[in-house]
Order: C-alpha cells, then sequence, then structure tokens
C-alpha cells in the first residue's frame, strides 16, 4: 500500500491518535501526507506531544487535541497550538502524561474506563469530559475513571515490519515510546511507516522484538526517515536545524504557510520531501544503519 | 564589584541536596530546555549527585531511565545519546510512571509558570482554559508528580509572574484552597514539600497550609521577596539566612559534577 492510499483511509471529523513524544518518533510522513490531502476537523489524542500536533494545526487540519504536552521541546512552546488555543479555535482536552495514556490503556486492556487517584482536585477533572469520579466498591476510595478512548485511526513510525504487518522495533529504543503499541491497541485502524521492510527471515528469526503483531495492524508502509524531523531512536537523530526553521516559521501564520509549501504541499510526496532536505543532511543525522 | 564564590543556582542546588536521605527515590522528567530546564533538571540533577557524593544512597529516575552515571551525562539529550548515556535500568514510561501511583516516589521535582499560596502549579494557561491569553505546554507529569509524590520540590525562579494569589489552572495539586482539601481526595502524596526558588527557601504552615518563608539567601533581603510576590507570606522572626554552599560542593559541582555547565546553565543541547 503507499502512504497515500494508507492516508486516504483517514476521513474529515475522524479521532486520530499520534504515536511518538516530545520530539521522538512521530509519525510526521504520515502528517504530511494528512496535509497534502486537505484533511479537516481532525480530533487529535496522544500523551506527550509536539511538532506533530502543531502541523497539524498549523496546517488547518484540527478541531480538537487530546494530550498532556504540546511544545517544541528545547526551543519552547508550540507556536500553531498556541495561536489556535488563544484564538478560541481549537478545544483543549487537558491530560497528565498518566491519563494520557490510560485512555489507550483502558480500551486496549478491553475496558470501558481506567481507574486513577491523579487528576482528583486538580482542574484538569473539569477541563477533561472524559475523566469523571467513581468510588471503589471495595475500599471506598475516590477515584477518577479515565474514559476508554478508541480513535478511528492511529498513526505510528517503527523501524521495522515484514510484509504481514508485524511491526517491530529494535532492541535500543527510547522507552518513552512503548506507549505506541498501546495506542495502537486502542484503535480501529493502525497505519504504521516503517524505516525499513524487512524478509520473512529476519522477524522470524527476532520475534522478541514485534511490539505489534499483525492482527493489531491496518497497514505498514516503507518510509526512511519517516520521522524527520523528530528523532528515532539509534538511527537518527532530530534535525534540530530544521525543527528551527519550523519554529522560526511557526511564529506567523504568513510565514508558516511557507514553511508549509516549501516543505510539504510542494514536494509531491515523502521521496520528494526527503529530497528538499537532502542526502547530506539525512546521512549527518544518521547514527546507526541497521540492514537486515 | 566582587565575585560571587557561588551562584544563585549552586546555592539552590546545595540547599536542595542537604533535604535528600539514604533509600529515597526521586523523579526528574527531562523537562524543556533553557531557564525552565535548570530548574526542573539540572537543579534536581546536581543536588541528587551531591548528596550521593556524600554518602547518601538516593536513586534517581530520569523518566525511563535509572540511576544515569551523572558524570557521564551527554552533552546532547537527542536519543541515541540518551540511549548510550549508562544506567541501570530502563523500562517502560507506563511502567516508570507507575511507580508515582503506587507511592514509591519519595521526591517529585517540580517548577511551573505560576504557584500559588497554597503550592498548586500552573503549567497550562494563563486566563481561562477555553480561551486562554496565553497557552503554555500543558499538565505533563505535573499532576502525578503532585498528587503521588511522598513530597514534591518545587524549584522556581522567584517572581510576581509566578507567585499569584490564585493560578489560573490547577494542573498540579498543592494543598487546593487549604487545609482538609488533599484529604477529601484521599491522596497517597503529601504535597509540597519545599519551594527552593532564586531568594529564598521556603515551606508550608502544619495548620494554614499557606507558604512561609524558612530563610532568605544571602544577601537577600525581606522587602526583596514581598516586593516579588503576589501574595502575603509569613516571615520568621529572626529571619535565618540559608546556607551558603562549602567551598567542597561548590569545587565538586564545577569540576567533577557539571563541569560543562550542562545542567545549572543549560549547555546541553
Amino acid at each position: 500500500m503507499t502512504l497515500r492510499d494508507a492516508v486516504a483511509q483517514i476521513k474529515d471529523g475522524d479521532t486520530v491518535a499520534v504515536g511518538g513524544h516530545t520530539l521522538r518518533r512521530h509519525p510526521m510522513a504520515i502528517i504530511h501526507e494528512i496535509i497534502r490531502q486537505g484533511r479537516r476537523n481532525l480530533k487529535l489524542m496522544g500523551w506527550n506531544s509536539g511538532i506533530d500536533m502543531d502541523m497539524l494545526i498549523g496546517a488547518g487540519c484540527v478541531a480538537s487535541v487530546e494530550t498532556s504536552y504540546i511544545g517544541i521541546s528545547a526551543f519552547g512552546l508550540a507556536l500553531n497550538f498556541r495561536r489556535a488555543a488563544e484564538g478560541g479555535s481549537l478545544k483543549v482536552i487537558e491530560h497528565s502524561e498518566t491519563t494520557g495514556i490510560d485512555m489507550f490503556r483502558a480500551t486496549a486492556m478491553g475496558m470501558s474506563f481506567f481507574p486513577t487517584k491523579t487528576p482528583l482536585g486538580s482542574d484538569l477533572m473539569q477541563a477533561n469530559e472524559h475523566l469523571a469520579e467513581v468510588i471503589c466498591p471495595f475500599t471506598g476510595e475516590r477515584y477518577a475513571a479515565v474514559k476508554a478512548a478508541r480513535p478511528d485511526v492511529a498513526i505510528l513510525h517503527a523501524h521495522t515490519a515484514d510484509q504481514y504487518g508485524n511491526v517491530q522495533l529494535d532492541l535500543q529504543r527510547w522507552h518513552d515510546n512503548s506507549v505506541d503499541a498501546i495506542l495502537a491497541k486502542a484503535a480501529r485502524t493502525v497505519l504504521v511507516t516503517v524505516e525499513q521492510i524487512v524478509s520473512d527471515e529476519e522477524v522470524l528469526r527476532n520475534a522478541l522484538l514485534t511490539v505489534l503483531p499483525r492482527t493489531f495492524v491496518t497497514a505498514v508502509i516503507e518510509a526512511p526517515y519517516g520521522a524527520h524531523p523528530t528523532a528515532c531512536d539509534h538511527r537518527y537523530d532530530y534535525d534540530l536545524e530544521e525543527v528551527g526553521k519550523y519554529y522560526e516559521a511557526s511564529k506567523s501564520g504568513d510565514a508558516f504557510k511557507g514553511y508549509l509549501e516549501e516543505r510539504v504541499l510542494g514536494p509531491a510526496d515523502h521521496w520528494a520531501y526527503l529530497d528538499a532536505i537532502g542526502l547530506e543532511r539525512l546521512m549527518a543525522l544518521t547514527r546507526q544503519r541497521v540492514v537486515r | 564589584m566582587t565575585t560571587a564564590a557561588y551562584t544563585v543556582e549552586e546555592l539552590m542546588a546545595c540547599v536542595v541536596s542537604r533535604e535528600l536521605r539514604d533509600g529515597e527515590l526521586g523523579f526528574i522528567g527531562l523537562g524543556t530546555g533553557g531557564r525552565a530546564f535548570v530548574m526542573a533538571v539540572g537543579i534536581p540533577t546536581v543536588a541528587i549527585r551531591l548528596a550521593q557524593l556524600r554518602g547518601v544512597d538516593f536513586i534517581a529516575q530520569y523518566g525511563v531511565k535509572l540511576e544515569p552515571l551523572i558524570e557521564e551525562a551527554p552533552a546532547c539529550f537527542t536519543d541515541a545519546d540518551l540511549l548510550d548515556w549508562r544506567c541501570r535500568a530502563m523500562i517502560p514510561v507506563e511502567d516508570a510512571l507507575d511507580m508515582f501511583r503506587r507511592g514509591m516516589m519519595d521526591w517529585g521535582f517540580v517548577s511551573g509558570a505560576q504557584i500559588d499560596p497554597y503550592g498548586n502549579l500552573n503549567s497550562v494557561c494563563i486566563g481561562e482554559q477555553k480561551h486562554p491569553k496565553v497557552r503554555l505546554v500543558g499538565a505533563i507529569a505535573q499532576t502525578d508528580h503532585c498528587a503521588h509524590a511522598r513530597h514534591t520540590m518545587i524549584i522556581l525562579p522567584h517572581d510576581r509572574r509566578a507567585f499569584v494569589e490564585r493560578v489560573d489552572f490547577i494542573s498540579g495539586l498543592g494543598f487546593g484552597d487549604g487545609p482538609g482539601y488533599r484529604e477529601r481526595f484521599q491522596h497517597r502524596g503529601g504535597g509540597p514539600g519545599k519551594v527552593v526558588t532564586t531568594l529564598a527557601v521556603l515551606g508550608f504552615n502544619e495548620k494554614t497550609r499557606r507558604m512561609q518563608v524558612e530563610s532568605l539567601h544571602p544577601g537577600v533581603t525581606r522587602g526583596e521577596v514581598e516586593r516579588n510576590t503576589g501574595f502575603a507570606l509569613a516571615f520568621p522572626d529572626p529571619i535565618p539566612t540559608t546556607p551558603t554552599p562549602t567551598d567542597e560542593e561548590v569545587q565538586l559541582i564545577r569540576t567533577r559534577i557539571d563541569p560543562k555547565g550542562l545542567f545549572l546553565q543549560a549547555k546541553v543541547r
């Protein structure tokens, strides 16, 4: 399946769970394609978000966000997010990191809610319609129930997969991205880009590395550097030059339109995007080339 | 003008380090950049290492990474560098955060954009949440630190923008509206322990739950703290002066713990 066909499965108004966290392994190739296809009114869900959500917001694709954080790491606040929230055009459903994970955990476990004490007494209880108070029937203790999230689509970027859709992560991986597998298990449709489609033999030999068996996966698409400009664990670093360029452009709506034109709408597809970034830069970011 | 024998960040790290005890566990998020990084990551990191070098067996957890070798901290916090940073364990993030919920964490090190007299913290918005004047990053793990840690160590630059009578949004619960508030929700965490700022060390009155000054940093006056605080503070009489770092502590910080200024000067990329 091509990236274009995969993203065509996302409809206007869908709830979309986005993998990755902060500046790490967001499914940027999928996000670029969503923008190219001009999706509107998406309801984004995540647990610790960044340039992924900010870019979709800046491109006018988003009606609401549900997460615990949207920022551009060391650069500062996410400015498209900031403008949309301050302008009142974006609904923000507030989470803590854990309740942002719990909403996916509940669904992945086949439950309708997840109990936690975390948000009790904080204003998250008012600013998140998916939190409600419950009493433990055994101890009488007060809890918050986090409503199970059932996103229409989950979008992720991973290291490898076989042709059947068994998705693998290298052993050397940053453990914050363990949530990717949980949010995939919560979604109806799961679209995964990978650095490389590998042989059956490779997966058979390293079954422990499979984090998402194919039964959870709708489509895998090969998209090398598909997380750029975010980092991809031990494979490549985040591209601070590109994130800096993005951050500067995001300071005004007009400048950001120019950025989108240059980096997303102009290039016809992911390969044209990689051409625009250039092989030299991509090689400089690369830490580990893996041939399997 | 004389050269200060220590910086305020070094002083703050020494203050925090003296609160840490044998066998305790503390959680540090890997945070953001610049000044916020110094407050939320840099000062606690240097404090923990100082305590360890004094022989205190304090376990530091940096998100998913437990007990990284602090002197080997990478100059760039990209994935590959963080992965290569030697440590004793790396665990999935949901497990790492569950350690809060189980009540295992003795100290949560937190910061925020606003704090009120009851130690409630805000990192969500200035103004109304639905139509904010300034939209900030969000609650992140602040809510978890504040609900579940045995105490929180709140580390902040001291100014009127941050120290307000009422936070615009409670994303990290302190003592709520005063005595009994936390208890109503049966939170396992004890709430705010200390507030260490660029001007003073503050604690909370056991009866009223309001913030109060414990000591002023050397050279800081009561008036200066009052001018930089948007609510009334109680002061002890006489007002103690925050103990200054020893020469040995300053030496350890500059030559061994943070020689490149990664933590206290946010020189990390």
